[in-house]
């Protein structure tokens, strides 16, 4: 197991380089000016060309990627230009290793701007995994065991609406009248969960609630299949021919095997959560890596991008080494080589 | 008016809802054009109490804070309120076009001094304003914040007019052989171009100048800076202020900050701003639709909130009653425009066919409706001194479609003839707007082809080629300080536009030297109201030539919270919320 | 050889002497669906007794296996709806709570499924899933419990069975994975074990070394047993008594001996007649049984059989499509029951069917018919081959 993950990380790192080089080309491939959005609106041709140097965007993209890639091993000063460093050294900002590089439109370094987002949306993502997994898998075991009844009807036709909104519907919803109209829930905020839990908490819980809804939904549906998919196996039979009562073949032998399923699916789920819900984030003005992800696009601020993209592609890599570890773990028929 | 159209639309690509082309759907109705500049709910105006905090809930990050680079109007407006001063400003709470163009002394003794041509500046500094840590301002100051333009490869972002006026010799790639403070290249030029005397400064341009002062009210490009807090990019979004407030804390670009009283400021001596709250909560990067939600609802502190996002069509409904009584709906400083490309479009005839098939008011209808938007009547705002609405655009906006079908017969041209029209794409509101041109130039015998274009990048690049292949491009701009010379030679003069890359604003590739020749005597005219004279017979020839034909004015549509008071949409602001005169009820 | 002649009882039915273990009257289990009624199993009656094995034999879809979940109380919470009597040791368990039935369950009666692969939990020990059988019913502590486990499954022939017993199902081979179901079918000393299709999973080799260690065990626990399956040369070798089930109900009922010899029902021979025989005649035929099984919903009316059946044409009128066929003694024996409408099935087996699947048996069934008994043992040991080749 230790070999296999070793081969697993080694694999991931070098994913992560190819994605940070196809995220380089990708972006230039694309027909947007980066020198335009930081000129300004009055900008001349001799403007756009200065700008377009000074931030680094009039080199080659193979020599800009080989900056980038320097400054993860070993760090990077800033500016680039090494006169201007030493005619001006108020202006320079040094960028330890591992260093992700400077953001156009923050004026800031990539990592710092990263790591202030990141616990915001991490608190969303697992506020919302609670929620999810518990109404979802409570739910679907629920409809499951109720199979064609009303319970059952009514739990997997609200499932389906809920499926069917906009996740920036349900949000808007939730604000608007929860918070706005009715004023039952202060407006959503984020506080620290260090600095204040109950502030956290309520603070957290309508975006956690939208958050958690689209999924539910999909939890709810998939926890029902599983379980009946599940009860209909003969070793469940066999379970009950033991004379075992409901609650364990339900709570122990079924629920043992729908388990492998869920945390392959809530695990990746969750991954792919923790590098920022970029809806509700927007709606809630949730300031994570979501929101921040979408102003890095707006203001075509390159380096950003490219931390962001090496963020969510490192937590969805080490998220599926987890999801295999954790597999290995469950299921004893598998056997990682 | 510090503006920033291009930015606008450029940010309409993404989520983010441009002014003009904002909102989805809205009626087709036509406008009934009875809007003048200072339409809306007229500001009533009662002794102003101090204290309480003010709340301004946006939607738009901030970009930048630094003076030098700071080119976001509403930002302009706010900072020169509160934290920034310079020799000159606008009247706190103006609501006519002229008071809120004429400059009143700030920091300076008068509102300066030019040489009989206007291509020398003297500004006289006051005794005793001081920055945010008791030093007082110097001239040094004010020389020092100009030069940091100068270092176009760290200062990005902001006006820059003072690299084609101020005196210093050109590189051969054109641009000033100074290089900004920071590598001290060609410091010397700089230092004799601007030259500081005891209290005085004296700046020299290489051509008559004579709304500089304007330009320094407008703007923050020409504000002081203190050199020993200069970071260059670091410095982006701090503030070291010498207005009445200061920034408490740091400023956080995607949720705001504090603004709280600044100890050093006398209001004594700054007459101007009333600095009524105790302290100013910016809160940005709200939905607007939640903006409004909450202005709507009215309850706690938003009854203390003011905000520039506009309502949109979607919750007209709601504006009603009470909610109605804190609404205020005005002509923005913006204006949009097509240009015909003169490269393609020879014919004058053809050119007067568009300008009459032109359906401006389902263009504005498509966008929202008179709230959102209001037929032009010309390419200079209704809200810059010296606008005169033109005859040749009816206020309703309908087209003259007969008039259109004569004039394309009397062209002698093949029918149906054949145009492209390149517009930015933004919102399904603004394609249904370029959809209701494309239907009335079609009926008076055009064979219309639509050209959506995103503006983060493809739009631009596509129409500044001065060998583009569109027929008619859509424009927008907005004044960048009160008065014609900032609209009409930045689009129309073809030699500071037209180079062998690209067609700089001048999209349409109009190139006449009769209308360089008049702006140039127009610019160098001291008498406004002559100038102003001289600008409309430039208009007359542009309208002649048919070098644009005007589309509408967006609209301003604000709401605040009911605990609000002297709550001024501004002559002197842009139409902006003026934080000069505004007060909150205790 | 399954028993001893001198163990054959002399009854089915509940009149019979000795200590009927299990006695299932009338039993009928329908379920209601969206496009009508299943009726899976229609009005089935049997008999065992302890020590005793019943085959019940049939298609799939006969009802064989859902009259065996029956008596396992299975379809309680279901929407099956079940009547008749189903007696366990003078209990009917038809009438208990699921509660009541959860303690038989397991503990009275226990079953073995077909596939032992998917009848074990992936997720749990061998040895886990027989402590858990265990201490549902015996208060005994987590190491008792282990230590029987171990016991059972050394019992079963599984080696190194206190090693094994921390195994996962998956690590054991086809035929142990079986010795371990019946480990943990017998860990309670249930006094009927019913084992369902208990060797159709498992290679050949193994389904014999199964069979004798059931037949094994049920002399050591002296358990009552019914095997359900569609080999009849399991039961040739394991039973007593034979159920022959058709579309949900009973069609040929009796002692095994004398259906495997005088089968009086044309299903019975279609079913003898699809027994491959390696070892045996080169001359017989296979022949298999022509069209499907009945549909359960719309079964065909009279006898379910007729629509398959080749002797339609010798009963009178159209007798086999009107009417149900009763269960009845047929012409040799008061306790072989059939259900068929013909008149002489004895003839028409010897003149037209054996002759056709097992030539050489003719004379040697047909002879001893005179003088009785013996000829049992040729047949059964003829079709015994076949069952384990």
């Amino acid at each position: 197991m230790f070999a296999y993950t070793i081969r697993r990380v080694i694999t991931g790192i070098l994913l992560l380089v190819v994605m940070s080089v196809v995220t380089f080309y990708l972006f230039y491939a694309s027909s947007t000016t980066p020198e335009r959005y930081a000129c300004g609106p009055k900008c001349t041709a001799a403007q756009l060309e200065t700008t377009k140097k000074s931030l680094g965007y009039d080199e080659p993209t193979y020599v800009q990627w080989g900056k980038f890639a320097k400054g993860v091993a070993v760090g990077r000063t800033f500016p680039d230009d090494p006169e201007l460093r030493k005619a001006a050294p108020q202006l320079v900002q040094e960028c330890p290793a591992p260093c992700l590089g400077f953001s156009t439109g923050y004026s800031a370094p990539v990592r710092s701007l990263i790591q202030d987002k990141l616990p915001v949306s991490f608190s969303l993502a697992i506020a919302a995994f609670v929620l999810w997994m518990v109404g979802g898998v409570a739910l679907g075991i629920t409809a499951a065991l109720f199979k064609g009844r009303l319970l059952d009807r009514a739990i997997v036709g609200l499932s389906l609406v809920a499926f069917a909104f906009p996740t920036f519907f349900i949000g808007l919803l939730l604000l608007k009248f929860v918070s706005i109209r009715w004023g039952l829930i202060k407006l959503p905020a984020y506080t620290p969960l260090t600095e204040n839990p109950w502030l956290w908490a309520t603070g957290m819980i309508l975006p956690a609630i939208t958050l958690a809804v689209v999924y539910m939904a999909g939890y709810i549906r998939i926890t029902r299949a599983f379980v009946l998919e599940t009860m209909s196996e003969d070793y469940i039979r066999t379970a009950r021919a033991k004379g075992l009562n409901q609650r364990t073949v339900i709570g122990k032998h079924t629920l043992r095997a729908v388990l492998t399923p869920l945390v392959t699916l809530s695990g990746l789920d969750l991954a792919g959560l923790l590098g920022g819900a970029i809806i509700t984030e927007q709606v809630f003005n949730f300031n994570g890596v979501g929101k921040l992800s979408v102003t890095a696009i707006q203001r075509f601020d390159l380096p950003l991008i490219v931390g962001i993209v090496l963020l969510v592609a490192t937590i969805v890599i080490v998220a599926n080494i987890i999801v295999d570890l954790l597999y290995a773990v469950i299921d004893p028929r598998v056997r990682l080589g | 008016m510090g503006t920033n159209r291009k930015r606008l639309v450029a940010a309409a690509a993404s989520m983010v809802v441009a002014v003009g082309l904002a909102g989805c759907g809205g009626g087709g109705s036509d406008s009934e054009s009875n809007s003048g500049p200072s339409e809306g709910a007229q500001p009533e105006r009662t002794e102003a109490t101090k204290g309480g905090t003010l709340y301004s809930l946006e939607q738009a990050v901030t970009e930048h804070l630094d003076p030098q680079r700071v080119y976001v109007g509403r930002d302009i407006s706010n900072l020169g309120r509160t934290v920034y001063r310079s020799w000159v400003t606008f009247p706190a709470g103006a609501t006519t076009e002229e008071e809120g163009a004429t400059p009143v002394p700030d920091l300076a003794t008068d509102t300066g001094t030019p040489n009989e041509d206007a291509s020398q500046w003297q500004f006289t500094l006051k005794d005793g304003p001081k920055w945010q840590d008791g030093q007082p301002i110097t001239c040094e100051d004010f020389k020092y914040g100009m030069s940091r333009t100068f270092a176009t490869d760290v200062i990005t972002g902001g006006p820059n007019y003072i690299l084609g006026y101020l005196d210093i010799p050109k590189d051969s790639d054109g641009s000033p052989a100074y290089k900004g403070p920071y590598t001290g290249e060609g410091q010397d030029l700089y230092d004799q171009a601007v030259t500081c005397d005891g209290n005085t400064i004296t700046y020299r341009f290489n051509k008559p100048w004579p709304d500089f002062n304007l330009a320094i009210a407008s703007l923050r490009a020409f504000d002081p800076y203190r050199q020993d807090q200069d970071q260059g990019d670091k410095s982006d979004l701090q503030i070291f202020s010498n207005g009445p407030y200061k920034l408490d804390g740091e400023w956080n670009e995607d949720t705001g900050g504090t603004f709280v009283r600044n100890d050093q400021w006398d209001g004594t001596e700054d007459t101007i701003r009333q600095a009524n709250p105790d302290s100013i909560v910016f809160q940005i990067g709200i939905e607007a639709e939640t903006v409004i939600d909450r202005l709507i609802a009215d309850s706690g502190d938003d009854a203390n909130a003011i905000s520039t996002r506009n309502i949109t069509p979607a919750q007209y409904p709601q504006i009603t009653g009470d909610v109605e009584a804190r609404a205020t709906n005005i002509v923005s400083p913006f204006t949009n425009y097509l240009l015909p490309n003169f490269n393609r479009i020879t014919n004058v005839k053809v050119r007067e066919a568009l300008r009459l098939a032109t359906n401006r008011a389902a263009y504005s209808g498509a966008l929202g409706g008179d709230k959102a938007s209001v037929p032009a009547q010309s390419i200079v705002n209704p809200n810059v001194p010296g606008y005169e609405a033109d005859s040749l655009y009816s206020e309703d906006g309908n087209p003259d479609t007969e008039g259109a079908k004569q004039a394309l017969e009397e062209s002698g041209e093949t029918l149906p003839y054949p145009i492209k029209l390149t517009y930015p794409i933004g919102s399904e509101a603004s394609d249904k707007a370029f959809a209701a041109l494309k239907a009335s130039y079609d009926e008076a015998g055009f064979e219309t082809t639509l050209d959506g274009l995103d503006p983060s990048g493809p739009y631009y690049d596509t129409i500044q080629k001065p060998g583009s292949d569109s027929d008619l491009i859509w424009g927008g701009w907005g004044a960048d300080w009160p008065s014609i010379s900032t609209v009409i030679p930045p689009l129309f003069d073809s030699r500071i536009n037209l180079t062998k890359n690209s067609n700089g604003q001048d999209y349409g590739n109009y190139k006449s030297d009769e209308v360089n020749s008049a702006i140039d005597a127009a610019l160098v005219e001291p008498d406004i109201d002559t100038a102003n004279g001289m600008w409309a017979d430039v208009n007359q020839q542009l309208s002649d030539d048919v070098a644009y034909i005007a589309l509408d004015n967006t609209k301003f549509y604000y709401l605040h919270g009911s605990n609000v008071e002297n709550y001024v949409n501004s002559t002197s602001t842009s139409g902006y919320p003026d934080l000069g005169v505004i007060s909150l009820k205790q | 050889m399954s028993s001893s002649p001198t163990q054959v009882h002399d009854g089915t039915r509940s009149q019979s002497a000795g200590d009927p273990l299990l006695v299932v009257k009338d039993l009928k289990v329908h379920f209601p669906t969206s496009d009508g009624v299943v009726k899976a199993v229609d009005g089935l009656s049997y008999t065992v007794e302890r020590g005793k094995t019943l085959g019940i034999v049939g298609e799939s879809g006969s009802g064989k296996s859902v009259s065996s979940s029956a008596i396992m109380g299975l379809f309680h919470g279901s929407s099956a709806q079940l009547s008749g009597q189903i007696l366990l040791d003078g209990t009917d368990v038809l009438t208990l709570s699921e509660k009541e039935m959860r303690a038989l369950r397991g503990r009275d009666v226990a079953m073995i499924f077909q596939d032992p692969l998917s009848a074990l939990h992936p997720y749990y020990t061998v040895g886990a899933q027989i402590i858990e059988a265990y201490r549902v019913h015996q208060d005994v502590k987590k190491s008792v419990a282990r230590r029987r486990a171990i016991e059972l499954l050394d019992r079963v022939g599984i080696p190194q069975p206190d090693r094994r017993v921390d195994d996962y199902p998956h690590q054991f081979s086809g035929g142990m994975r079986q010795r371990a179901m019946i480990a943990m079918g017998l860990v309670n000393d249930p006094s009927m074990l019913i084992a369902d299709e208990p060797t159709t999973a498992l290679d050949v080799t193994v389904q014999a070394q199964i069979l004798d260690l059931l037949q094994d065990l049920q002399r050591e626990f002296n358990s009552a047993v019914i095997i359900i399956t569609h080999d009849l040369g399991v039961v040739a070798e394991m039973t007593d008594d034979t159920l022959v089930m058709y579309g949900g109900r009973a069609v040929e009922y009796g002692k095994t001996s004398e259906i495997l010899t005088h089968p009086e029902m044309p299903y019975t021979w279609g079913l003898l007649s699809s027994v491959p025989e390696v070892t045996g005649d080169t001359s017989a035929k296979l022949i298999p049984i022509p069209g499907n099984p009945p549909s359960l919903l719309n079964p065909p009316s009279g006898c379910h059989f007729h629509p398959r059946c080749a002797h339609r044409d010798k009963v009178p009128g159209d007798l086999c499509v009107t009417t149900t066929p009763e269960l009845v003694p047929g012409g040799r024996d008061p306790h072989h029951l059939k259900r068929c409408h013909l008149a002489d099935p004895e003839d028409i087996y010897l003149q037209e069917v054996l002759p056709e699947i097992a030539p050489d048996l003719v004379d040697e069934i047909a002879a001893p018919e005179q003088t009785g008994a013996p000829g049992v043992h040729g047949t059964t040991g003829t079709t015994e081959q076949g069952g384990r080749a």
